[in-house]
């Protein structure tokens, strides 16, 4: 039991600003004051300081195929040390992390939660086995749906239920949690060594089309009620004047409602923002998008915001990796083809003297400042935009005008003309920022137990040494900054894991998985998969992952 | 002048940047240097014996060196003799200074150095003055004297700086090199594998691939990568 008394908390899915109470935490669960034998609680005095829930990262390739590609690929990422082997884990990386570096690093900084956004259906058993191997947080992860051939098959049938039975029967199989696409058709028509350049193009082969597999995949998604909506990485990323397929993109979510949550996340957004026609003249698009995003109630996105340094380019998005590599001569690794899915692998490093660099930097912050607070999540599609360590970073520019002055004065004028973020006055409030960070990620993917502090909710709690009610956050950025860099508790399902930047226990979360069996009848898609799996390498028999080989599965039952 | 002997034969590797700078340090303080001996700390007395003399800026290492990784890695000036062999790493990041090594050298020497001189008279195994890996460049400044063989990759992603080898060398000489020169006056297998610039004469045999254009100057390439690097006889 643990009580956390005279902290200064910020709850925004309970509409708590910055109220000094107290926090009390019994058996993994926050309760109420009465709930708890005072006596006999470990007392955490949290006078003059920030009490929020565990930071969610709803976006980032943390476990799988494709951030293991990364790591062989770049030797030169694990010269940073970490931890020493001893009481904890050996852990290195410089901005790819290993798999317990992943866990503590975000313990460290109060983060408690992070999905793996691109699972490849075939590869389910090595992800969960590496998301076993992340202590420290509660996890889950995303199978990719949108270049599947029994997809398509479905989608060309027009047959709804079909495509249900499919999504819920891949999902279980996968032990996945939501439904995530991948420029849906291209990567397939990449088997060609093609692309798909706008929605109405045909996918090799199959007579679908990108705007076809996106809608029905929704359709399929509200129908069987998932905790989280279809999870989109639209066509055309990274190139030049794609914010237009983005908007499009985003227009199909037209006609479908959910009480509960959007239906529609379009993530990295700051990938898909770009005007213009070259990277000559490349502009932001980040204003046309927030205003068609703020304009729709049931879309929500996230920044993929670029942080300068180094990172790594990794998506299921096989064509725009080929075409990164050619544009910018790294070393490109090509993956999983053979597969559902696609991915390639690209090593990159943001510098602010370059204009598209500094572009990309400026748009991930526009997106974040001009899209409303309760339709943004702070992301920097880690590693694709930088590490996720610098999330501190985003969230004290995004409450410092004065702090994206200075910054905008270090990178390359370029962005003075071809982006607002020079004009853009708005400064998010703390309570804006602990939404985007917390409760909003919480709430787009459906876990209801966290990004918050109500009773009931998991004791995933972070601590920070910083006063709202004391700090001007215009000016004071740096001392914000520091103190959201490192945590002075990160408690997770009721224990204490570290303490200052100081690791205190290894503890291994949860990994959520969604079960919607019973929301269909499996027979109508049985036959086909049966017949589908003629041709795969492996056995219908030994294909997913079983319920009992992970290390702490939590069920969600769709029912 | 400070000198170092082992006080026995090494199990595990050692890991001990030792660099001239040692040799302006009090002796006891060089005891206390700390050194991993294999995946443990220790302190650089309990593995050698230290001797002082004199207040010049060179350190000798006498005796059997090669189970030492990282010698003279990073130093950046005064002089480094080794009467005997070393391990591996020897010289890495080296920006000035001269290391001599009496024995033998083992894989990695003078990686990525940039500046500074390595004299080896023995042999050295592979990988001299290239890049660790994933790293773009490997060597960029500097000299490297082999007096007997060297190995395979002799100036892998090689930026500048000079390898000489007086004996063979193995295959894949000079690989991705950008600029600076290679030289062997024995043998050696396959040269120049996408090579963009700089220069590789060879006095011996060697088996050169069909991506170089016979020129002038040497055969040039490689066309592959559209290089301009020169490979000639010596």
């Amino acid at each position: 039991m643990i009580w956390i008394k005279n902290g200064i908390v910020v709850d925004p899915k309970n509409k708590i600003n910055a109220e000094k109470m107290d926090i009390f935490v019994k058996d993994g669960k926050i309760v109420a004051e009465r709930d708890v034998k005072k006596e006999d609680c470990k007392v955490i005095d949290a006078s003059g300081k920030l009490v929020v829930a565990g930071g969610v990262d709803m976006h980032a390739h943390i476990a799988g195929s494709k951030i293991n590609t990364g790591r062989t690929m770049r030797p030169e990422e694990m010269r940073v040390v970490r931890n020493i082997a001893g009481k904890f884990r050996a852990a290195v990386g410089r901005v790819l992390l290993t798999a317990p570096a992943i866990g503590y690093e975000y313990a460290k900084m109060g983060y408690t939660t992070s999905f793996e956004a691109a699972q490849p259906p075939i590869g389910a058993l090595h992800t969960h086995e590496e998301l076993d191997a992340i202590p420290m947080i509660d996890k889950g992860a995303l199978p990719v749906f949108g270049n599947w051939h029994l997809v398509f098959k479905c989608i060309e049938e027009k047959n709804l239920e079909k495509l249900k039975a499919l999504v819920a029967w891949a999902i279980e199989r996968t032990k996945g949690f939501g439904v995530k696409v991948v420029n849906p058709g291209g990567v397939e028509a990449w088997m060609y060594g093609g692309n798909v350049k706008n929605l109405d193009d045909q996918v090799p082969g199959f007579s679908v089309t990108p705007r076809e597999i996106i809608t029905w995949l929704i359709k399929a998604n509200e129908e069987l009620g998932l905790p989280h909506s279809v999870h989109l990485h639209c066509n055309n990323l990274g190139v030049p004047g794609n914010y237009q397929t983005t908007i499009e993109s985003i227009k199909l979510a037209k006609g479908f409602s959910n009480p509960k949550r959007q239906v529609l996340h379009v993530t990295h957004v700051q990938f898909n923002s770009y005007a213009g026609s070259s990277w000559r003249d490349a502009a932001s698009g980040a204003a046309e998008i927030a205003k068609v995003v703020n304009s729709m109630e049931n879309v929500t996105i996230d920044m993929g915001a670029a942080i300068f340094g180094h990172a790594t380019a990794m998506t299921g998005d096989a064509p725009f990796q080929f075409s990164l590599h050619k544009l910018i001569g790294a070393r490109w690794s090509n993956k999983d083809t053979e597969v559902e899915t696609g991915a390639g692998i690209v090593p990159i490093g943001y510098l602010p003297s370059n204009p598209v660099h500094s572009l990309q930097w400026a748009i991930g912050l526009e997106l974040g400042l001009l899209v409303d607070s309760n339709k943004v999540v702070l992301t920097t599609d880690y590693p694709n935009g930088g590490p996720f360590t610098e999330y501190p970073y985003v969230m004290a520019m995004l409450m410092s005008k004065k702090m994206r002055e200075g910054e905008l004065k270090k990178v390359h004028q370029y962005v003075q003309k071809a982006t607002t973020l020079p004009s853009i006055e708005t400064e998010k409030t703390l309570y804006e920022v602990i939404h985007m960070t917390r409760s909003l990620p919480a709430k787009v993917l459906g876990l209801e137990n966290k990004g918050h502090l109500g009773i009931g909710a998991d004791a995933d709690i972070a601590i920070y040494n910083l006063n709202p009610l004391e700090t001007d956050f215009s000016n004071e950025f740096e001392k914000v900054y520091k103190s959201f860099k490192t945590a002075e508790y990160t408690i997770k399902g009721g224990e204490i894991i570290a303490k200052n930047g100081e690791l205190l226990k290894e503890v291994f979360g949860k990994t959520y998985w969604v079960d919607a069996r019973k929301r269909v009848d499996l027979e109508a898609v049985i036959p086909d998969v049966k017949n589908y799996f003629n041709y795969y390498s492996v056995q219908l028999g030994n294909y997913g992952v079983e319920e009992r080989w992970l290390k702490n599965p939590s069920r969600i039952e769709v029912v | 002048m400070l000198i170092l002997r082992p006080k026995g034969e090494f199990e595990v590797c050692v890991e001990a940047e030792l660099t001239p700078e040692l040799a302006m340090r009090s002796v006891e303080e060089v005891k206390k240097f700390k050194v991993y001996y294999g995946n443990r700390v220790v302190e650089l007395g309990e593995l050698f014996e230290v001797v002082k003399e004199g207040e010049e800026k060179k350190l000798v290492l006498d005796g059997n060196f090669s189970r030492v990784k990282w010698i003279g890695a990073r130093m950046v000036d005064g002089e480094i003799i080794v009467k005997g062999s070393v391990g591996a790493n020897c010289g890495a990041f080296m920006r000035g200074g001269k290391i001599i090594v009496e024995g033998n050298a083992d894989d990695w020497l003078g990686t990525e150095m940039a500046g500074g001189e390595i004299v080896v008279k023995g042999n050295a195994r592979n990988l001299v003055g290239c890049a660790y890996y994933g790293d773009a460049v490997g060597m960029t400044a500097g000299k490297i004297v082999i007096e007997g063989n060297a190995g395979n990759y002799i100036g892998e992603k090689m930026n500048g700086g000079e390898i000489i080898i007086k004996g063979n060398a193995g295959d894949f000489v000079g690989t991705e090199m950008r600029a600076g020169v290679i030289e062997i006056h024995g043998s050696c297998g396959f040269v120049g594998g996408d090579m963009r610039g700089g220069e590789i004469r060879i006095k011996g045999s060697f088996d050169l691939l069909p991506t170089f254009k016979k020129t002038e100057k040497g055969f040039v390439g490689d066309v592959n990568v559209k290089g301009e690097g020169v490979i000639k006889t010596l």
